[in-house]
């Protein structure tokens, strides 16, 4: 695998597009806001950037295994996690724990979605639709539509904390989580095992690699990643509100698809997904810097979306 | 050997059809015991008139999925059809271009669509996904922040009005379906829409021309999406920037109860309709019944996955297709 990589980075074209976009964006700040080059705005697009970080990688890993697989319940799963959290912590669980239940309750939503997606062989998109519905009407049923306060003080560092320049929820949540995803997938057996299924399922299944847990185990770690992004979300807003994840699975699909990960499967790294994921953070700040209404967004990123799909796709069939 | 009446029946309209209204008429019994107001003809009524863009958008629907794609974007498609709507009717145009300008922006927006979808080779679900927040914007923008309200009652008078004892509204939505079960049934559209969805590539080599059908069935939708819209703008005189935020799960929701096949090849006109109505049975009924209306998005996602799960387990889904192809 590690011998196929410069090929797989040399025969993708959306690199070509996320590098363009870089440096578009590059000169248009240089231009325009060379304001935004400094150390204060990194730390802030780095802050900004955790909680998509966080839920991008579980959904580039999801799609990069195959199976048509896609996870469209990340945003709800980040919304619920926070809420489930915050409920546990006002029935009288000790604030200290409130990490460790928003990563469980990310994990065991997340698992939802492996078990229903393995067991039934339903399509994932339908499956996540659902589960995408049930788990952010619940996190809004759950509350009332109301924001739970009582986010404990020590935990709040992890929302607008830093080490110098460097946020610390993105120091010692997504630096860790990308480089261990890396080494698993370049560098172990699992990472062989998630690229095989995903560009050939049958053949993989053949060969005897164990499709279906491997894909209950991504879609459960997908959940966990989203858990962890709940917890930065709620040291961040210090309370817990219901549409935390709003757009995230969105977001985050864009993220993984303009970081090079296949549609279909079987191809795409960490690390561009990483790159792609402080690209859209960069854009939508810089929007923001230049006073575009938020609600364009939304939007932005949709149509990003849909252009990298269309690179890809013609792109890709004509070589 | 003459078969018996009861096969009669089931073969006439389907097993699947006779489950949904033997549900209805058990979820009609069950909320008329826990909520004394469900029972009565007004609320019947109210539920009728509560289904009609659902009817409308899953018409749109069930076409999309039984050629194997989905459309997660027809509520943003509606909310931006209803924009059009209402600033027709604002701009104090009759009534009549108002209805039309509905089905006409719903069509223009299904051809954008198509072109993303279809020409682009893009699966529907990522294409849809994206062009949602496209869509979403446009709405925020074209609202500017406000909502469109207070708008003229004529086009509300016009399909409220009265033609041999049904609301206008009724004859429509009927003609409507009657004309898609016709196409469905005696035109070519039918058969290639199928077999587009039973099997993409044993159509392409029958010589179907996939690319003009499904274009032509993402068109359709959009205009369905459209003429929702005109309804919704007349039945609620207002648009809101929420607006349709739940309407896709819902469609979803009511196709795959109605039978048609998450893989495509399979659709059921009779059982969208049921589908739609069962739904809204059940929302109306536990909102009645006390449960509040912020649980309803968690029962109607519930309701999708516990039909599918059921689907799979009764064996009416076919496995061996649903790998390597997303939708």
């Amino acid at each position: 695998m590690i011998h196929h990589l410069p090929a797989t980075v040399r025969h993708n074209p959306v690199f070509a597009v996320l590098a363009g976009f870089w440096v578009l964006l590059g000169l248009f700040v240089a231009l325009h806001q060379p304001g935004l080059v400094s150390a204060t705005s990194v730390t802030s697009i780095l802050q900004f950037a955790t909680i998509l970080a966080l839920v991008s990688l579980g959904q580039a890993l999801v799609i990069v295994a195959g199976g048509a697989g896609i996870d469209l319940s990340l945003g709800g799963n980040v919304s619920l996690s926070a809420i489930l959290g915050m409920l546990a912590i006002g029935a009288g669980a000790p604030g200290p724990a409130l990490p460790v239940l928003c990563l469980a309750a990310g994990a065991v939503l997340g698992l939802v979605n492996g078990l229903l997606v393995t067991r039934l062989k339903i399509f994932p998109l339908i499956i996540t639709l659902g589960t995408f519905y049930v788990y952010s009407g619940l996190a809004l049923a759950l509350t009332g539509g109301a924001a739970l306060p009582g986010v404990p003080d020590w935990a709040l560092p992890w929302g607008r904390g830093t080490l110098s320049v460097l946020p610390l929820p993105f120091l010692t949540l997504v630096v860790p989580a990308f480089l261990l995803a890396a080494v698993i997938l370049w560098f172990s057996a699992w990472g062989r095992w998630i690229y095989a299924m995903g560009y050939n399922e049958p053949a993989a299944r053949l060969v005897g690699i164990p499709v279906d847990p491997m894909r209950i185990a991504l879609y459960t770690l997908a959940g966990l990643l989203a858990g962890a992004a709940a917890f930065v979300s709620l040291a961040w807003f210090g309370s817990g509100r219901p549409n935390m994840g709003v757009n995230l699975e969105l977001e985050s699909l864009t993220a993984a698809l303009l970081g090079g990960v296949a549609i279909f499967g079987g191809r795409g790294g960490v690390l561009g997904v990483l790159s792609a994921v402080l690209l859209l953070v960069a854009l939508k700040t810089s929007m923001l810097q230049l006073g575009i209404s938020p609600v364009w967004q939304v939007g932005a990123v949709g149509l990003l979306l849909i252009l990298v799909v269309l690179v890809d796709r013609f792109w890709t069939r004509r070589s | 050997m003459a078969p018996s009446r009861r096969s009669d029946i089931a073969a006439l309209v389907g097993r699947r059809e006779l489950a949904l209204a033997a549900s209805c008429l058990v979820a009609i019994g069950l909320f008329s015991i826990t909520a004394p107001a469900f029972g009565t003809p007004d609320n019947m009524l109210t539920i009728l008139r509560n289904s009609v863009e659902l009817l409308l958008v899953g018409l749109g629907m069930t076409l999309l999925m039984a050629m194997g794609a989905i459309d997660v974007s027809v509520g943003v498609v509606l909310g931006l059809a209803a924009i059009g709507v209402g600033q027709v009717l604002a701009a104090g145009a009759p009534p009549l271009a108002a209805a039309v300008a509905g089905p006409a922006a719903g069509a223009g927006l299904g051809v954008v669509t198509a072109c993303v979808v279809v020409l682009g080779r893009i699966p529907p679900i990522v294409a849809t996904l994206g062009l949602f927040g496209v869509f979403r914007t446009a709405i925020f923008v074209l609202l500017g922040g406000r909502w469109l309200s207070g708008l003229p009652t004529g086009l509300t008078d016009l399909l409220r009005r009265e033609v041999a004892g049904l609301p206008v509204t009724a004859w429509i939505v009927g003609a409507v379906y009657l004309l898609a079960w016709a196409a469905l049934r005696w035109t070519p559209y039918g058969p290639r829409l199928l077999a587009i969805g039973n099997s993409e590539d044993k159509a392409r080599l029958s010589d179907i021309a996939i690319i003009r059908w499904r274009f032509a069935t993402f068109v359709i939708s959009g205009a369905l999406c459209g003429l929702a819209a005109t309804f919704y703008v007349a039945t609620y005189r207002n648009v809101e920037m929420t607006i349709g935020s739940t309407l896709a799960l819902e469609a979803i929701a009511a196709v795959v109860l109605g039978g048609t096949a998450l893989t495509g090849g399979r659709c059921s006109l009779l059982g969208t309709v049921l589908g739609v109505i069962l739904l809204r049975i059940i929302q109306n009924g536990l909102l009645l019944s006390g449960v509040p209306s912020l649980w309803q998005t968690v029962v109607t996602g519930g309701l999708l996955l516990a039909v599918v799960s059921l689907e799979v387990v009764t064996g009416n889904t076919r496995l061996s297709r649903l790998v390597r192809r997303p939708a």
